[in-house]
């Protein structure tokens, strides 16, 4: 069974987008994942070290794998915006 | 062409640029060039292609080989040995009129063999603000003298009557006077080494070797993009000024041995002066991926035939004249650096071959505070405070980042002592040190930023004032990768003292304890007067991995080092401590709550 590496933190096998930890299977493989992730969202001005310039609705998401509760991926977003989509192609490519 | 003449003009090659940047530092005077290293010196293809790309800010290597394109274009016919071009129009090359071009053609037995090109920030370049950055310029008209190309030397031959306007359109006309003259002494440098390296090889040996540079640089990198997988990654970048907010977005291609990158839903161009041009952009990408993608190859056009770029005309990725652009430096062109770096960064990590490659992002917001005033010695002073290039590393997939690291775009960039500043201007230093949770958190922490806070001090006229276009004092820009936060923003306090402060308040040691109203300031011109103070932080790199992977002792020792919070390690890390060592116990409890509360969280559909 082949297994490519996505990031550090997911992987591709058997077609799904899986956790690195744990191989819990996210979604298909060529479709963006952060859906199946589990997010948490965290006020970034709240963050130890945030000063009080620090934009007050911008937030920290997090997301984490819903069966180990490993974090996968960041990203700093206005409640507005979608998620940042990253997406390995199932075609070839190298390793 | 055998392998072992092909290394030494290889060699020769690099020795050019290196002997040329060292001539611009010894010969400039100010600590923008010889201290923080805001230069850039290249060589050229007789075409204006790239031919070798040198050090400084990488922003500029493709930008100049526009302006040597733009000159070959606008002087044809006309270009004669000994000439010297100046060029430093935006919307012909240029990044921002303070970043001149001094462009000189290499002839050899009366043949143009090839160009080299320099640039330095120049002292001052007539700007409605000194020092050239203009954050509440409404057009690239109020930022100063603007040239698509003119003649400075003819046939050796000092044009007086543009070197005088020049220097009659610009504060502190001496200063600009040798930062020309460092930059014309760096292309004197840059022709003579090249010229004795054509005569002890011949031209078309050279000119073999180098086209065989330019081929071998093109195969190797398309090598690498082929044993790089193929996807689509995205980043996004915010900046902010005066309440506005604006974006970078990237969406990055790989795909066999290409690389696109399409900034499509990039804000509108600002009426603020924190814009870029397209060249500008292929530069702000250019920067990181010269160093992230071709450590080990020769930088030069070759590198640059793999990559196509998309930037919507009318972005502030692209913008049209006359918008204003003088803070595209540390704006636009940062973050298009910043998305770039992200994007390049999670294609390296999802490479098994190259996973130890890559990076969060580092140093990502210059803050570039420009002061200007009369000096200690009745003189005046304009000039950047150069922590501002001093930076903060990203984390590795495979280390820390290192604290108060440099950048990325700048791969010798500094800063310079706080004794050689205090010199230059009348200010004394309370404290300049790491700042504590500055550094974004991950398995691999970021390197950390810096604080610093500055007071007036022997000023004939009271104090000082400065310049600051600190966008992204709202948003953090050094992107953290696969769990990894980013790292801490920039921040900006004027305290305003008290009518009287008592002896034993004015040698503060931290923000909280300098007396007076503190009030954060970000864009536009401030004082530095009487016993005030000015209060500068620098942003951290990001951080790699969950910080729950870190090694409770690591997060200890980061503590004892004052790099996080005791509050950061328990709250972020998930590490509880017990005075000096760490609570192994109540460790694993926490983190394994930490975990388990994460999944009980919903999905994010």
């Amino acid at each position: 069974m082949s297994r490519r590496r996505m990031s550090p933190t997911l992987s591709i096998e058997s077609g799904h987008v899986v956790c690195a930890g744990c191989n819990h299977s996210l979604v298909r493989e060529g479709s963006g994942w952060k859906h199946a992730a589990v997010l948490s969202e965290v006020v970034a001005a709240s963050m130890p070290g945030a000063p009080s310039a620090m934009h007050p609705t911008l937030l920290l998401r997090r997301f984490s794998c819903p069966n180990c509760g490993e974090l996968l991926d960041t990203e700093t977003a206005m409640a507005e915006d979608p998620f940042l989509d990253d997406v390995l192609e199932a075609s070839h490519g190298g390793r | 062409m055998d392998p072992i003449t092909f290394s030494i003009i290889r060699h020769r090659l690099y020795r050019v640029v290196e002997e040329a940047v060292i001539t611009l530092k010894h010969v400039s005077g100010s600590a923008i060039t010889n201290e923080g290293h805001d230069l850039m010196v290249s060589l050229y293809q007789p075409d204006g292609s790239l031919l070798l790309g040198g050090v400084g800010f990488l922003h500029h290597l493709t930008s100049a080989a526009e302006a040597c394109k733009a000159i070959i274009r606008r002087f044809e016919g006309q270009i004669h040995e000994g000439d010297l071009f100046l060029l430093n129009d935006p919307f012909t090359a240029a990044l921002h009129t303070s970043d001149i071009y001094l462009i000189c053609p290499i002839h050899h037995e009366g043949r143009l063999i090839a160009w080299s090109a320099c640039f330095v920030h120049v002292y001052d370049i007539g700007a409605m603000n000194p020092g050239g950055f203009a954050p509440d310029a409404q057009d690239v008209f109020s930022e100063g003298f603007s040239s698509p190309g003119l003649k400075l030397i003819d046939r050796g031959e000092l044009r007086q009557d543009v070197w005088d306007t020049l220097l009659n359109m610009v504060r502190g006309p001496e200063m600009v006077a040798l930062d020309l003259r460092s930059m014309i002494a760096c292309n004197n440098v840059a022709k003579d080494r090249m010229l004795a390296l054509v005569h002890k090889y011949g031209v078309a040996t050279v000119h073999e070797a180098c086209q065989t540079l330019i081929e071998q640089s093109e195969s190797r990198l398309r090598q690498r993009l082929a044993e790089l997988p193929d996807g689509r990654w995205q980043s996004r970048q915010y900046l902010d000024v005066k309440g506005e907010v604006y974006k970078v977005v990237l969406t990055m291609t790989k795909k066999g041995d290409g690389l696109v990158f399409d900034f499509t839903g990039s804000s509108p161009q600002s009426k603020y002066s924190l814009n870029c041009t397209r060249w500008a952009s292929l530069g702000g990408l250019f920067a990181p991926l010269f160093p992230l993608l071709c450590y080990d190859i020769t930088w030069n056009e070759g590198v640059i035939r793999p990559i196509t770029v998309i930037a919507p005309e009318g972005s502030i990725v692209n913008c049209t004249k006359p918008s204003p652009v003088s803070v595209a430096t540390v704006g636009a062109i940062q973050s298009v650096n910043n998305a770039a770096c992200t994007t390049m960064g999670k294609l390296l990590a999802a490479s098994e071959k190259y996973a130890d490659q890559a990076s969060a992002v580092w140093h990502a917001n210059h803050f570039a505070i420009f002061m200007f005033g009369r000096n200690q010695r009745g003189g005046e002073s304009i000039g950047i405070l150069t922590e501002t290039f001093a930076g903060a590393g990203g984390a590795r997939t495979f280390a820390d980042g290192v604290d108060i690291g440099g950048e990325v775009p700048n791969p010798i960039s500094r800063m310079a002592n706080v004794e050689t500043i205090e010199a230059m201007f009348p200010i004394r230093y309370l404290f300049r040190r790491r700042l504590c949770d500055s550094g974004g958190a991950g398995e691999r922490r970021g390197g950390t930023g810096g604080e610093m806070a500055i007071v007036a001090h022997d000023a004939p006229d009271g104090g000082i004032h400065y310049v600051l276009s600190g966008k992204g004092s709202k948003f953090p820009q050094s992107e953290g990768l696969a769990g990894g936060s980013p790292g801490a923003v920039n921040d900006y306090v004027w305290v305003h003292a008290p009518e009287s402060l008592p002896q034993d308040e004015c040698f503060a040691q931290a923000l909280t304890a300098i007396p007076g109203r503190k009030e954060p300031v970000s864009w536009g011109v401030f004082p530095l007067m009487g016993d005030d103070a000015l209060y500068v932080r620098w942003n951290g790199g990001g951080g790699v991995g969950d910080p729950l992977r870190r090694e409770a002792t690591r997060v200890l020792q980061d503590v004892v080092d004052q790099t996080i919070s005791t509050r950061a390690a328990t709250e972020v890390y998930g590490v509880v401590l017990d005075g000096e060592s760490v609570d192994e116990a109540a460790t694993l409890a926490l983190r394994q709550s930490m975990r388990g509360s994460r999944r009980a969280k919903e999905l994010a559909r």
